[in-house]
């Protein structure tokens, strides 16, 4: 049953010299090293060149789309930072992206992907136009009751994932992605039925009345920046300053270990998560009152992947999200003017900041692991 | 007739502590061959040094008589050994044939897999395996598993067949069959070697037994020439005289387990109607063959695993408190997990970090709304020095970066700074060098003196019977006998292989 080839058996053990058992002819291989640790700066170095390459590649795709290299530098750079008017719409484009970016990242600290970002903004929006539709309450608190209930609903939304995974062991990477579509599908029933504004008959919610609408401070910049500036100092008070995020890094770093240490580890999770929830319920409710004054079809469109990819760059850190929000912001509105301007379509975008992760997630590869060529 | 493998000499130290100490083996084609010994004996630290994972800083190698260097474990399997490990080294979503694949590459991926299946059916045959190539690694028994295993080493031609620990996972039955298998191999022309500490398998299944003992091999003999007490004694040695301890003054019951009932995560019962009582000022030790449920009962205690049925109750106050997970800190619990990198430290937090969650919700290191970085890092330095936490260059520093012996210190450290009344150490010094293991006995000894409960499990029987002012023996998930200190020896060696 042990079948010894003969030859082979002698050509091994023959005699004291042991020659080495027959190869197939290679012209190399290559071999990899997990590493220990890398220097800080050289992570750095490895994590800058790879957005660089996400953006040269970027740039040849809409070279080839038809967009001269020229105007790439104007549009990108010139156009959204050294006019005021553009500047303020990067400024208001990137409020919700940091409030989902945020939102990914709070549950992204205790493991959670949460996918769900769009189904929970579609809920925000669309429990925020219930009071505007309705006339609930006095009109001078009609905002910030529809900021409140656009949170909550955010939170109810999620709510429904983080349960059948505590409960059922039920991935939420699925759960939440699927649950997109039921609530997608439930703003359609919504828009082209029952809520159709009747002024157009186009497949949108009546128009918000002005005290419904996030207004713009003093110099012109939108309400909605301050929100979000406001709730991403209460996230990063929570993860780096509370008690809640101190058992976050351990529920992180070592679940079982942070049970083993009477961490509340339920509670833990449900808070970050149900956050994340209410942030996207709230990105919702900012995209709503603020952008296009009524519930849209659309409007929730990108801002789930955006969210990830935020949390994603600015790895899980809320103040480095926010500054990440900015960056996609840009790419947003240039993108806008690329597709009124160019007649390029505004999926480019998204082609563009997948690049971008592709290239960062592909760099975690080289940081991890040395490669080199043995012959 | 030459020897299949030889090994002479073999030294190996891991971080100071001297795993390996001029190991001496010899295994012959066609017989199957036991390597018998304590847990830490350095079993499968020897194999593994035959088996290409470790390089041995010292001593010799021979297949088949001709001196050989292994690079790693794919030269040692051109050199014809295979070895099947403990722990299965299988991808559960791929099917048996591709991962026999894995390990036996072949020139194309489906023409290769054709190949494969072959073989695979024929070794299934002719052992009687009744393996399909085509089914998933995770619909399979462990069982059957392990037989992937044994059918992947023999298709890349192994005719030194090294079997660590396999009948562990076993019940009796798939044991005896599995080890009948083994003598069919061993009566084909190969060299099998079984790594185990079960006596029995030795008596009814090898042709010689090599007992090895501190790293050292110390007798071979024919398994059947001589008595399971004889074995014993070679197992457990006689000549090491426990070093002088003083006797306790065991205070009043701290610590009461009724009737305890654990299973592990994949269901199968680990712990069945265990009781033990332990007294303030006293340290009772379980000793005991690993993996007779003394992981899920350690587990239990740190609050991980929720008991089936039976009672963990705990004196708070002058009552018995019955204590549910979550609870066992409050009462004043302190674990020291035996695998300290996944239970008892978050590798990848700070030195501070993993110091200070023993007691960030008691509000000692600010409220719920700030956490005061400074004070955790003042009583981090402090914890640090008393406890003589070495290799400490920042507090920042990850945890993962100090060394076992100081990564347990650092366990010890946050544990003890609670005073915690009831302690329960899970062999508290595997892996660790003699210094080391001095500084966590004498931590141990000193909770005792300050009047704490302390429950000792422990695979090491040194250890047991060093600390322990009783000795309670667990097999199969119960408390088969109790010694009193001084323990016998013989006779707690003797009631933990005899049942096991």
């Amino acid at each position: 049953m042990l079948d010894v080839d003969a030859k082979t058996e002698t050509a091994i053990f023959a005699g004291g010299a042991k020659p080495a058992p027959p190869r197939p002819f290679r012209i190399g291989r290559l071999n990899l090293e997990i590493r220990q640790q890398l220097p800080a700066w050289q992570q750095a170095l490895i994590l800058g060149s790879a957005i660089l390459i996400g953006l040269l590649l970027s740039g040849v795709v809409l070279v080839i789309a038809g967009v001269s290299a020229r105007d790439l530098f104007n549009e990108f750079i010139v156009n959204t930072l050294f006019d005021g008017q553009n500047l303020r719409a990067v400024l208001f484009q990137a409020s919700p992206l940091i409030l989902v970016g945020i939102g990914a990242a709070a549950a992204l600290r205790v493991r959670f992907w949460n996918l769900g970002i769009e189904g929970q903004m579609i809920w925000g929006g669309i429990c925020a136009t219930v009071l505007s539709l309705y006339h609930v309450g006095p009109d001078a608190t009609r905002l910030p009751l529809m900021l409140v209930v656009a949170a909550l609903a955010g939170m109810a939304w999620v709510l429904i994932a983080i349960f059948f995974k505590m409960r059922f062991g039920v991935n939420e990477i699925i759960s939440t992605l699927l649950m997109n579509y039921i609530a997608m599908y439930f703003l359609l029933q919504l828009v082209y039925g029952p809520w159709k504004d009747p002024a157009d008959g186009f497949p949108h919610s009546p128009a918000f009345a002005p005290y419904e609408r996030l207004p713009d401070l003093m110099s012109g910049f939108n309400s909605a920046l301050l929100l979000a500036a406001i709730l991403t100092a209460v996230v990063w008070w929570l993860v780096h300053v509370s008690r809640a995020g101190f058992y976050m890094n351990f529920l992180y770093a070592n679940d079982r270990m942070a049970l083993a240490m009477g961490a509340p580890t339920r509670a833990i999770t449900l808070i970050a998560v149900l956050l994340s929830g209410a942030l996207s319920g709230v990105a919702g409710f900012a995209v709503t009152a603020g952008q296009e004054g009524r519930l849209t079809q659309s409007f929730f469109e990108g801002y789930g992947f955006s969210g990830i990819l935020i949390a994603f760059l600015g790895r899980s850190d809320p103040l480095a999200a926010a500054i990440v929000a900015i960056l996609v912001a840009m790419l947003f509105i240039t993108g806008q003017s690329l597709q009124v301007f160019y007649q390029i379509p505004f999926a480019m975008v998204q082609l563009i900041q997948a690049l971008i992760v592709i290239c960062v997630a592909a760099s975690e590869f080289i940081v991890r692991h040395r490669i080199h060529w043995v012959r | 007739m030459t020897a299949a493998l030889e090994l002479r000499q073999i030294r190996k130290s891991f971080d100071g502590f001297l795993a390996l100490n001029n190991a001496d083996f010899t295994a012959m084609r066609g017989e199957v061959h036991a390597l018998l010994g304590e847990n830490g004996a350095g079993k499968s630290s020897l194999m593994n040094v035959a088996a290409g994972l470790y390089a041995a800083d010292a001593g010799d190698m021979l297949v088949d008589g001709a001196p050989v260097r292994l690079s790693g474990p794919s030269d040692a399997a051109a050199h014809r050994i295979g070895m099947v490990h403990q722990h299965f080294k299988l991808v559960k979503p791929f099917t048996v044939a591709e991962n026999v694949l894995l390990a036996n590459q072949r020139r194309g991926f489906a023409s290769g897999l054709r190949e494969i299946e072959g073989e695979i059916r024929r070794h299934s045959n002719s052992l009687g395996f009744a393996i399909d190539p085509d089914r998933r690694v995770d619909s399979l028994s462990i069982a059957e598993q392990q037989r992937v295993e044994i059918i992947k080493v023999l298709v890349a031609g192994a005719e030194i067949l090294i079997l660590d620990e396999p009948t562990a996972v076993l019940t009796d039955d798939e044991a005896e069959r599995l080890l009948t298998t083994a003598r069919e191999i061993a009566r084909s022309g190969a060299a099998v070697i079984l790594v185990t500490h079960k006596l029995s398998d030795v008596k009814s299944f090898a042709d010689y037994v090599t007992v090895m003992r501190a790293g050292s091999a110390v007798a071979t003999v024919n398994p059947r020439a001589v008595s399971a007490a004889e074995l014993t004694t070679l197992i457990v040695g006689t000549s090491i005289a426990p070093p002088p301890r003083q006797a306790g003054t065991p205070g009043p019951l701290r610590l009461n387990v009724s009737k305890l009932r654990c299973a592990r995560s994949d269901g199968h019962v680990m712990v069945s109607d265990l009781s033990f009582a332990v007294h303030g000022g006293e340290i009772y030790g379980i000793a005991g063959v690993g993996g007779n449920g003394q992981t899920e009962l350690a587990e239990t205690f740190m609050g991980i695993r929720e008991p089936l049925a039976g009672a963990i109750e705990i004196e708070e106050g002058g009552q018995f408190v019955n204590a549910g997970p979550g609870a066992y800190r409050d009462l004043g619990v302190g674990s020291i997990p035996a695998d300290r990198y996944s239970y008892g430290l978050a590798t990848s937090l700070p030195i501070a970090d993993n110091f200070a969650i023993g007691q960030v919700h008691t509000g000692r290191y600010g409220t719920w709304v700030h956490v005061d970085r400074k004070t955790m890092r003042t009583a981090a330095e402090a914890a640090i020095r008393d406890f003589d936490v070495q290799g400490v260059r920042r507090l920042r520093q990850k945890a993962g970066l100090l060394s076992g012996g100081n990564a347990q210190k650092l366990v010890i450290a946050r544990e003890f700074s609670r005073n915690p009344t009831v302690i329960v150490a899970h062999s508290p010094s595997r892996g660790l060098d003699v210094r080391a293991t001095a500084a966590v006995y004498a931590r141990l000894l000193g909770a005792r003196a300050a009047g704490a409960a302390v429950g000792l499990i422990s695979d090491d029987l040194d250890e047991v019977l060093t600390l322990a002012d009783r000795v309670g023996v667990m097999t199969r998930g119960r408390i088969i006998a109790e010694f009193a200190a001084p323990a016998d020896r013989q006779a707690v060696g003797k009631a933990m292989v005899d049942h096991a």
